[in-house]
């Protein structure tokens, strides 16, 4: 196998892995929210990493802020906004 | 091809929802995304957090996309967009595609619309949609 094709082949490994890390945190972040609005996470987004809680904040831009501080690259990482209990989005 | 989606109540309803990796090389953009596959939106808009993952500056960002802005009606309200042309969209099962995407480039700072996986995305790829919503269970099958 030529070195560009292994490259290649690394870098499709690379970014399934975080798709599926991402996909894992997105999934935690579903079957917590009742936990997460108990918490006082409620009307404000949250950062998930590893299935915890990271950061978060009324804006996102605090969110990413506080990533940024803890040295992480907020486009990795799962940012979602909790709802209040109840409330319906109409798309 | 069947891409699994995922069924899960979110923002008070059932909804079919997955995850892809959104790339482009200019602007260089590399970004996993959830996104609710909406059946109701003819256009893929990408929410405003998750424009702001990205870290690109709304003034770079706005004059890689095409186009003027055009007003799209969301929920809670109206956003302008712009397009990002043949942005490569890939899937956890290692299917891709390219397919112009929405990015919203004015009144969407207090917007906390998600990401739509629309249906332009279900006809370029010529998909066939399956839901079980007693189930829980979607996938898109996708012919080779």
């Amino acid at each position: 196998m030529k070195r560009q094709e292994v490259t290649s082949y690394k870098m499709v490994d690379q970014e399934l892995e975080l798709l599926k890390k991402f996909e894992e945190d997105s999934g935690w972040f579903n079957k917590n929210i009742d936990k997460l609005r108990k918490e006082n996470f409620t009307g404000k987004f949250v950062a998930i990493k590893n299935e915890k809680p990271i950061a978060s904040g009324e804006n996102v831009d605090i969110v990413i802020k506080s990533l940024e501080k803890l040295k992480e690259n907020p486009s990795y990482i799962f940012i979602e906004f909790v709802y209040p209990k109840g409330h319906i989005l109409i798309l | 091809m069947i891409i699994p989606l995922d069924v899960d109540n979110f923002a008070g309803s059932l909804r079919i929802m997955t995850h892809f990796v959104l790339r482009s090389e200019d602007p260089k953009l590399f970004l996993p995304i959830r996104a609710i596959v909406d059946t109701g939106s003819p256009l893929t808009l990408i929410g405003p957090a998750d424009i702001a993952r990205m870290r690109v500056s709304k003034f770079q960002l706005n004059s890689k996309l095409e186009g003027r802005p055009q007003p799209v009606s969301v929920g809670g309200g109206q956003i302008s967009t712009k397009i990002l042309k043949n942005a490569k969209i890939k899937f956890g099962n290692g299917f891709e595609t390219e397919l112009d995407v929405d990015f919203p480039v004015k009144n969407e700072e207090k917007s906390v619309q998600p990401s739509l996986l629309g249906m332009n995305f279900l006809l370029e790829t010529k998909s066939k949609l399956f839901f079980d919503g007693k189930n829980h269970i979607a996938h898109l099958e996708i012919e080779d």
